[in-house]
């Protein structure tokens, strides 16, 4: 299988979500890869949903206002070759508010809507709990991806554990709804009632006795009032979120995996992409990370210096550096030693680096991903020339072929 | 690391060091080698004769391996890997049902329950008491007093906040009864100073210094819980030898072709102490600017070419740990 070219994604899809473990720089990865598609005549916007608010560091946006796409200013992306048709924008999640909006959507009447905003168990969970912030990124993604106004959408993950819970969050979330449990705090008459005690009713009862002896008086008839609130929402809920997921496994979308180049950070790469191929995730390709590179291209020597010579070569390169220098005060010796240290430690860790991605680099290919390297830079990347730069590696033509043609 | 006896007078006020605590709470970004820090924390706590338990809370187990290469899993029952140096991993559902056993003392129903697929189903989409219950269990554990210092490895940034913060959503969302009670005994633990730290892990560079200076204020803000240090992880020494802080550019200035005894040449050279010497200053900026604006002293703990390989990595790490933390003077032009 011929691995697809990046740059066609940018033109054949409207989502590219961005995953990856923590630490990858998959924000950076995502930021860029819109930039590319506005350079390339594209609207595009870049959501983030990590709480700490990276995005805007690396845009240089200052604080991004929760909730609203913020456009980049247009003599700033101009510098960067982006023409009059292209925008970037970015957007910042607002878990709260897009959870509240929802609501607002689907609830049946007025009573209904301020039953559920008003509830307590609502107003915590929407906000402070973990996990309702991928719920609330598939719908935003959904949502986007209605509106005309943007070309492609660009997806940076929340750094999670699972890493696939985002995608498993509709699915969740469905299975809530339609879980027995759910229904019987909704309809506990009914099923006493009508239907007797049959076993698992019997069982059922017994984890809400549980869970009413643990939290106390009070707090399950909060939790029942919030789901009969949520009820008459439930079938809108139902095919929004079948929705989400057609979209995100369907031909409009495609995932890149960011991966670091470090040991661990590629295994734990590996592992995710595992995970993410048996979810039938839309894969597209692998972009390393931060990947250590020798000076001008290729692998490093072997040994440095070479066995053998270590007493010779620094003393030739200690004559050097003192004829060079021509003051008998500079400490040539030392110097020489410091070069050849500082160069064989970089061998080392571009050697090391390009072993432990050996692996995943064949299992890319294999699977017909496409696979770039960006290389590690001496400066962070945290300005829009910076995420520029990135993104004329992960869209070079070929893999190895150094940058993009500008 | 370079220190006089004022900076190691002002960096120690009058709360107790970090080995003088029950709970440390180690948290930071993905990939700041948090795990490290946890693991070099524990052996430190060991060596220093204390009873360590170090605490996993993840998916799988990361520290025990470093502890104890090799090692089977430790799983939540838990084994000592070093003399004094026990580690458990908390799991939520056996952590839940080990409170519900204790509490009702219905272990035979509670089993019943637990094997509800709709129980089960209704546990896995609700949010908030995987890290409520954990805590809880770090409490419990607590209590035992079977250890003197606890060590617990938190969710990743972000989460972390959240993982620190559920007892008071518990406490402000359920009216009464034994759950809102729990619920602010964990809190109590969190917010006592003198008992509980929280350590954040940092990178020296840009974004990780922001978010860790935005973490910090929010758990100040937020949570309460105490922090006196930050850590500063992987901080490249500078290559440079005294008396040449302009090698790069000398070197670069050698004929391109020359052979010194089958070196690489010359601008190969340049490169890569070039590199090194940016990597350097970068991290040394960074540190200082994770200092300035958190308002704390910090810790640095050396960068280590392959990462932490072997226990004398982990020694190194652990020894670096306890020293004092520097403070970051206000107007250093670095």
């Amino acid at each position: 299988m011929k691995p697809p070219v990046p740059s066609a994604l940018l033109e054949s899809r409207r989502i590219l979500v961005c995953v990856g473990c923590g630490g990858v720089g998959k924000t950076t990865i995502s930021a860029a890869v819109a930039l590319e598609a506005a350079r390339r005549g594209r609207r595009a916007l870049v959501l983030t949903i990590d709480p700490a608010r990276r995005l805007a560091d690396a845009l240089g946006t200052g604080p991004l206002a929760g909730g609203e796409p913020q456009e980049i200013p247009r003599e700033r992306l101009r510098a960067l070759g982006v023409p009059d048709d292209g925008a970037l924008f970015a957007l910042m999640l607002d878990v709260k508010g897009t959870l509240d909006s929802l609501v607002e959507r689907f609830a049946e009447d007025e009573a209904a809507r301020s039953r559920i905003l008003d509830n307590r168990i609502y107003q915590h969970v929407s906000d402070a709990l973990a996990g309702s912030a991928e719920y609330s990124a598939m719908e935003k993604v959904y949502e986007l991806s209605q509106l005309e106004r943007f070309d492609l959408i660009v997806v940076d993950t929340p750094p999670s554990q699972h890493a696939i819970d985002f995608l498993e969050a509709p699915r969740r979330l469905l299975e809530f709804i339609d879980s027995r449990l759910v229904k019987l705090l909704l309809h506990p008459a009914l099923s006493a009632g009508r239907f007797g005690f049959r076993l698992f009713q019997r069982s059922a009862f017994r984890v809400l006795q549980l869970i009413e002896r643990v939290s106390g008086l009070g707090f399950l008839e909060d939790v029942s009032e919030f789901l009969m609130a949520f009820e008459g929402m439930a079938e809108g809920f139902r095919e929004r979120a079948r929705r989400v997921e057609a979209l995100l496994l369907g031909p409009e979308a495609a995932f890149v995996l960011a991966a670091g180049a470090a040991g661990e950070s590629v295994q734990h790469g590996q592992a995710l992409l595992g995970r993410l191929e048996a979810a039938g995730v839309p894969l597209a390709g692998v972009v390393m990370n931060r990947v250590r590179t020798w000076p001008g291209g290729g692998p490093p020597p072997a040994q440095i210096p070479p066995a053998g010579r270590a007493a010779e070569a620094q003393a030739a390169l200690a004559q050097a550096l003192a004829e060079d220098a021509g003051d008998a005060a500079f400490p040539a010796e030392d110097a020489a030693a410091a070069a050849i240290d500082a160069t064989r430690r970089h061998a080392e860790v571009v050697g090391r680096q390009a072993r432990a991605c050996d692996d995943l680099h064949s299992y890319a290919l294999r699977r017909g991903l496409f696979w770039r390297i960006v290389p590690e830079l001496p400066r962070d990347v945290h300005d829009l020339e910076g995420l520029a730069q990135i993104a004329r590696h992960v869209f070079a033509p070929e893999e190895g072929r150094g940058e993009a043609p500008q | 690391m370079a220190q006089n006896p004022l900076e190691a007078a002002l960096a120690a006020p009058q709360s107790p060091g970090i080995l003088d605590r029950r709970l440390v709470i180690v948290t930071g970004k993905g990939g700041t080698g948090k795990t490290c820090v946890v693991a070099a924390l524990a052996l430190a706590a060991a060596r220093a004769g204390k009873r360590v338990l170090v605490v996993e809370t993840g998916l799988g187990e990361a520290v025990p391996p470093l502890l104890s290469p090799g090692a089977s899993p430790v799983g939540y029952a838990g084994r000592e890997l070093q003399p004094g140096l026990t580690a458990l991993h908390i799991e939520p559902y056996e952590a839940l049902a080990e409170y519900v056993g204790l509490q009702f003392g219905m272990r035979a129903m509670t089993d019943l329950v637990f094997r509800n697929a709709a129980f089960r189903q209704l546990m896995d989409a609700s949010p908030g008491w995987r890290e409520l219950i954990t805590l809880g269990k770090i409490w419990h554990l607590r209590e035992q007093e079977r250890f003197d210092l606890v060590v617990v490895d938190a969710p990743a940034t972000g989460h972390g906040i959240t993982f620190l913060d559920v007892p008071r959503v518990v406490i402000s969302a359920v009216r009464a009864g034994p759950l809102r009670r729990h619920a602010s005994w964990v809190e109590d633990m969190v917010q006592s100073p003198d008992e509980t730290l929280l350590l954040p892990v940092a990178l020296a560079e840009e974004l990780p210094a922001r978010e860790t200076a935005e973490l910090v204020t929010r758990l100040r803000e937020d949570v309460g819980v105490a922090v006196d240090r930050v850590v500063v992880n992987a901080v490249a020494r500078s290559p440079l030898p005294p008396g040449a802080p302009d090698l790069a550019a000398r070197l670069a200035r050698l004929p391109a072709q020359l052979d010194c005894g089958g070196l690489p040449a010359p601008p190969v050279l340049a490169a890569c102490l070039g590199h090194a010497v940016s990597r350097a200053e970068l991290n040394r900026h960074y540190r200082d600017l994770i200092g300035r604006e958190t308002g704390l002293p910090v810790v640095e703990l050396p960068y280590l070419d392959g990462g932490v390989s072997g226990p004398d990595d982990l020694e190194r790490l652990a020894r670096a740990l306890v020293e004092p933390p520097v403070r970051i003077a206000a107007e250093s032009t670095s």
